[in-house]
């Protein structure tokens, strides 16, 4: 008599599995943090998403009359590729994870005050470190050095090409 | 996830797919060397990327690898009389050499030369480090002979094994690139089977289950670190190497030998689960090699006579549910391999990654995808030849080390990372 696992474990079996969807699509806010990735996240934004939003930059601005005995707040804005400033905060809130782009070399601080957000309400942030034609390892080195101690995944992606590939296998 | 043709293109190594020239493109262990132990003994029946062979060791001691079926009619050539050069047919008598160059037909004149016009198929059998390999690519292609580390050491200083694993070998291999899993999966092993035990680094990963990944590519694959906390402002981090297409290394523990796997496709719905354990700088105690034998570590128990697991899908893995319960083993099955193998075997003979829900610290499994694709792409379009057949790609080595929390794994761990003849690995 066949073992249970030897008679579910067949290729006829498979053909048995559900088929409904196992999962809900994602929210996913895309946010490159330097010049030179903005224009990595504009060109992979022209493919088709599920559930993807791409923001080309990072602001900050600062409340300009605080309150007696209140420190100056300041606040973060995601530009997105309609030119909209939206509130980091609030669009970090709203995704399931957090994808940062950094072009290898430039200067990539700004994952921290994202990493705050992402901390704030327990989202995953990922980074990805883009290296250019004319990189160098330090360029890469520097670049994991502010990422890393942020990120719950790091990859130093050659090429756009594993972005697109990247956000599809997570269902983006 | 991926696809259906994604899914169809990577897991297919048939004769004529992409993935299955990408693999032709490499040499491959095909048989333990105790398989074929001395000249004259029987043959072996050996099915690889879906193509069936014959491999035997003839009177001189050189290794054959060839069509498994007579070019007579058709029996089995496992059937065959192993001997004075040549393997022969029972049923006529044709007799085919290790080339497979038919050398006798005996019902025909000698004379005649008919048996010269009658050739198998065959491949090169090469050994080293205790394996036989074999490369089944374009002949003018085929490379150096491998230089994995493993097989290059001393025999008295490496230990293979292989089983049977009943899946494709892509889900096989992305369980010995997802270190993810061993927090949990093999958590009931890490303080207690003899390879493993003792080691400082296993209270990091007991203590530390939601480990950050970083994964760079390297010449021949990718380098996928594994981090998790340790005291004094250090990280503890697990380096696995991944050389394509199929061949991953275990971070060690301790002074532990180093283990690792190739995964090697016999057809779309089976595979060569191959472990090996080795230490670079001193020979195996009498103790370690039992303990393989025995099944410990990466190893499994046999089915007598067979490379068959003996918890095996016929006999539900021997799943011991009072074992689960107590925390003794995580899964309820005993032993590393198997409790790998019965998951990934329950996936199905091919798994349909259309229903998956990777995370990002997948994307040591997405990036491997992404190259093996690529590479598998740029060999049809261009003949690029694929990353890892370098031999200089084949000289890596995995590491576990604690780095100061502000030095990068990779000049961290650069050296680490680097077989060196005579030079012990980085553990903890």
């Amino acid at each position: 008599m066949l073992s249970e696992s030897e008679r579910m474990t067949t290729a006829h079996e498979a053909g048995f599995r559900i088929k409904d969807p196992n999962s809900k699509p994602r929210a996913v806010a895309v946010i490159a943090i330097d010049k030179a990735s903005a224009a990595i996240v504009d060109q992979i934004s022209k493919e088709k998403w599920h559930g993807a939003h791409f923001f080309t930059s990072l602001s900050f601005s600062t409340d300009k009359s605080p309150a007696e005995g209140e420190s100056q707040a300041m606040k973060a804005w995601l530009n997105d590729l309609a030119g909209r400033a939206l509130n980091l905060v609030a669009e970090v809130e709203k995704s399931d994870f957090v994808v940062v782009i950094t072009a290898a070399g430039e200067d990539a601080r700004a994952v921290s005050v994202i990493s705050d957000a992402c901390a704030m309400f327990h989202k995953s942030l990922l980074g990805l470190v883009i290296p250019q034609d004319n990189t160098s390892e330090a360029d890469i080195d520097h670049s994991l050095g502010h990422l890393r101690p942020h990120t719950r995944m790091l990859v130093v992606a050659h090429g756009i090409d594993y972005i697109e590939v990247m956000l599809t296998a997570l269902r983006a | 996830m991926l696809k259906k043709e994604q899914n169809d293109y990577i897991t297919q190594t048939g004769p004529g797919t992409p993935m299955g020239n990408l693999f032709r493109c490499y040499w491959m262990p095909a048989l333990l060397s105790e398989e074929l132990p001395e000249p004259d003994c029987p043959p072996v029946r050996v099915k690889l990327l879906s193509e069936r062979l014959i491999a035997f060791r003839d009177t001189e001691g050189r290794l054959g690898l060839i069509d498994e079926f007579c070019a007579h009619r058709g029996p089995s050539l496992w059937f065959g009389r192993n001997e004075e050069c040549g393997l022969r047919c029972p049923y006529h008598g044709w007799k085919f050499d290790v080339t497979g160059q038919c050398v006798d037909v005996p019902s025909e004149p000698a004379e005649s030369g008919y048996a010269k016009k009658i050739k198998l198929k065959s491949y090169p059998l090469i050994e080293k480090g205790g394996v036989l390999w074999t490369y089944m690519g374009d002949p003018e292609k085929q490379p150096p002979e491998p230089e994995f580390e493993f097989c290059t050491v001393p025999l008295n200083q490496t230990f293979s094994s292989k089983r049977l694993q009943e899946c494709n070998w892509l889900q096989a291999m992305e369980g010995g690139i997802d270190s993810s899993h061993v927090s949990f999966l093999h958590r009931g092993d890490l303080n207690n089977d003899p390879l493993f035990k003792g080691a400082a680094g296993n209270k990091y990963n007991l203590g530390d289950m939601a480990p950050v990944f970083e994964v760079v590519e390297s010449s021949g694959g990718l380098l996928i670190g594994a981090r998790r906390n340790a005291e004094d402002d250090q990280y503890y981090w697990r380096i696995t190497p991944w050389v394509m297409p199929c061949y991953t290394g275990v971070p060690p523990r301790g002074d532990h030998p180093l283990h690792g796997h190739f995964w090697v496709p016999i057809d779309d719905e089976n595979c060569w689960a191959w472990s090996y354990d080795y230490h670079p700088t001193r020979a195996l105690t009498d103790s370690e090699v039992a303990a393989m034998r025995d099944g410990k570590g990466v190893h499994v128990k046999y089915v007598p006579g067979t490379y068959i697991p003996l918890a095996n899908k016929t006999n539900d893995y021997l799943m011991d549910r009072a074992a689960q319960k107590a925390g003794r083993t995580f899964s309820g099955v005993e032993g590393i391999g198997m409790q790998d193998a019965s998951l990934q075997e329950s996936m199905g003979p091919v798994c349909d990654r259309t229903r998956e829900n990777l995370v990002g610290t997948d994307n040591g499994i997405i990036m491997a995808r992404h190259r093996l694709m690529r590479a598998a792409k740029a060999l049809a379009d261009k003949g690029t030849q694929p990353p890892g057949v370098d031999v200089e790609h084949q000289k890596v080595r995995q590491a576990a080390l604690l780095l100061k929390r502000d030095v990068q794994y990779k000049d961290g761990a650069k050296e680490a990372l680097i077989a060196k003849k005579g030079v012990r690995q980085t553990s903890v």
